[in-house]
């Protein structure tokens, strides 16, 4: 079943008086708990689908589906509320609150998704959830303290502790070396696949492919190729 | 979650600075402001301790105190139909003491008042200040005009007058010394609309001190510098809450992008400037407080509660517009900009 639909999705970005068109009319669906890949050049307009899917920016035209709902159409606050509540974000970089500890981190994401969880029991699935990240020994720990790969984890348990519907990644292994970006890839595969997560990553790297159920791959504003 | 409270307690140092610079910053705006208020009642204390009402001098005095003088009818009836009016006489002059030491004065003389202090036939009530010179009751004054001797009766807190130390004395020995049978000013209390008298113009306290040789200048310029330093102050505040919130810009974007409500992020910076500010000022006023009490005798330093309050709410309202101007920018914020932006 089709959780997430995009069609005929057009983005333009005016350059001075140059019409610079980045999408050109892209239609894509993702399957509920599948691992979809965007591949292409840089340049190709994979990114940009990402953010307008997640709601990150606007399409200047075409129709963004979710649950059968259309992004277009929906008010700023909406849009937060669905970030919130049923979007996971990973970046490039973790982009961690440099003044919390792990626990904290979690604890906002819960805090920001609304969560109806009494205290303890979001503590309980704080801690589920870093001994799934292999992060549980951390909790205590600030963002200037831990490695790459460990930012990158704290960053998937972020994404995933509301329990979202939908996981956006762009290039989540970017800033890792190549034997941490396969630890990354696996986990995210891993956790998505057990909580029935649909996930939608951008990657440059021929290598994480492996980790998708789809690829789909890119070239100038256009889906060139569905695998 | 607090994360106003959250940040602070990681960034502890970060927030101590800049909550040492509004302490110090403030903590001199009020001091400057004390020693301002405080050489305003050295000044004219004699006249600005007065109750509300209105001064009456010599139309023909051409606002000069000193060349005014009051007809005595034309007082006598002013007495009886003013309830609690005083006529008063202002003059320089000099005390010698025992010694031969010359000290300036200024001789106030009044009618019955319970404004001014009542003094008898050749006796004398001066200002505090006059002690530090090392008179004490009981000694005995002289003045080359008057015939007699001057009895120290007593001492008053803070009367001044042009600078000089107040000398209460009797209206029959400063008539002597002055050569003089008519007062100079009627005062009438409560009367805050001017009664139209022939032949004498009114002046409300306000209106009375500008008629002080220098007062209005020397106002001028210390109104200006605590202004100045307010202005001062309160810009570096604006300014350092502004860089303080615009650093995070990159911070904020992400926390939008996960769905953070951007009045969530406004709450945090009103909440740590709120905090920063009133635990600075309180300190400052705490120990501007303490300042007041401990000041030397002589030093001329005047600071109230009221003062100080005032001026700190100044602050506060500068320091949220600075944090507010900040927010604009915030609101602004694209996540997708601090998502491209890198690292935080």
């Amino acid at each position: 079943m089709s959780l997430f639909t995009l069609n005929e999705v057009k983005k333009t970005f005016n350059n001075g008086q140059i019409k610079e068109e980045i999408l050109k009319g892209v239609n894509l669906f993702l399957r509920e708990g599948e691992v979809t890949a965007l591949v292409g050049s840089s340049g190709s307009g994979k990114s940009t689908l990402l953010t307008i899917a997640a709601g990150l920016q606007s399409a200047s035209d075409g129709e963004v589906l979710f649950e059968g709902k259309n992004l277009s159409q929906m008010d700023e606050e909406s849009i937060r509320k669905i970030r919130a509540t049923d979007f996971g974000f990973i970046f490039q970089f973790a982009h961690l609150v440099p003044f919390l500890t792990v626990e904290e981190q979690l604890l906002l994401m819960l805090d920001v998704s609304e969560s109806k969880l009494k205290k303890h029991e979001q503590m309980s699935v704080v801690e589920r959830i870093l001994q799934l990240v292999g992060m549980e020994h951390r909790k205590n720990a600030y963002p200037s303290s831990l490695s790459g790969g460990e930012k990158q984890r704290v960053a998937i348990a972020r994404a995933i502790i509301h329990k979202p519907k939908v996981l956006f990644a762009d290039e989540p292994t970017a800033s890792l070396d190549s034997k941490r970006s396969k630890d990354v890839m696996a986990l995210i595969r891993e956790i998505t696949k057990n909580l029935k997560i649909t996930t939608l990553f951008v990657t440059h790297d021929e290598e994480m492919l492996s980790y998708a159920d789809h690829i789909i791959k890119m070239s100038d504003g256009l889906i060139v190729q569905h695998s | 979650m607090n994360l106003a409270f959250k940040e602070i307690k990681k960034n502890k140092v970060r927030f101590l600075i800049l909550g040492s610079i509004i302490f110090l910053v403030s903590l001199l705006t009020f001091i400057i402001s004390g020693l301002a208020n405080g050489l305003s009642q050295d000044n004219a204390s004699l006249i600005k301790d007065l109750p509300e009402g209105q001064l009456y001098m010599n139309e023909d005095a051409e606002e000069a105190y000193t060349l005014s003088k009051i007809n005595s009818s034309l007082q006598e009836e002013l007495l009886t139909d003013y309830k609690d009016a005083t006529a008063l006489s202002i003059q320089m002059g000099i005390l010698n003491d025992h010694k031969g030491k010359q000290q300036s004065v200024v001789f106030v003389t009044s009618t019955e008042s319970k404004n001014f202090k009542d003094v008898k036939d050749g006796e004398i009530i001066l200002d505090q200040s006059m002690k530090e010179k090392g008179i004490e009751i009981g000694d005995t004054l002289t003045n080359p005009q008057f015939s007699g001797e001057f009895t120290v009766k007593g001492f008053v807190d803070q009367t001044k007058f042009s600078h000089a130390a107040v000398a209460f004395i009797n209206i029959e020995n400063y008539k002597e010394i002055y050569r003089v049978n008519e007062m100079q000013l009627v005062f009438v209390p409560k009367d805050n609309s001017p009664q139209e008298i022939s032949g004498l113009r009114s002046f409300s306290k306000q209106e009375f001190l500008k008629t002080i040789p220098s007062y209005n200048a020397e106002q001028m310029t210390l109104n200006m510098i605590v202004w100045f330093l307010v202005v001062t102050s309160g810009m570096l505040f604006a300014i350092f809450f502004y860089m303080m919130n615009v650093q995070k810009i990159g911070l904020f974007g992400i926390l939008k992008a996960i769905g953070l409500k951007t009045s969530r992020l406004f709450t945090m910076m009103w909440t740590q400037m709120i905090f920063i500010t009133t635990t600075s000022l309180a300190l400052s006023i705490a120990i501007s407080q303490g300042f007041n009490l401990i000041t030397p005798e002589g030093m001329p330093f005047n600071l109230s509660i009221e003062t100080t309050l005032s001026l700190s709410v100044v602050f506060l309202v500068i320091a949220f517009i600075g944090t507010t101007i900040a927010s604009l920018q915030i609101r602004k914020v694209e996540p997708l900009q601090a998502i491209q932006q890198g690292e935080i």
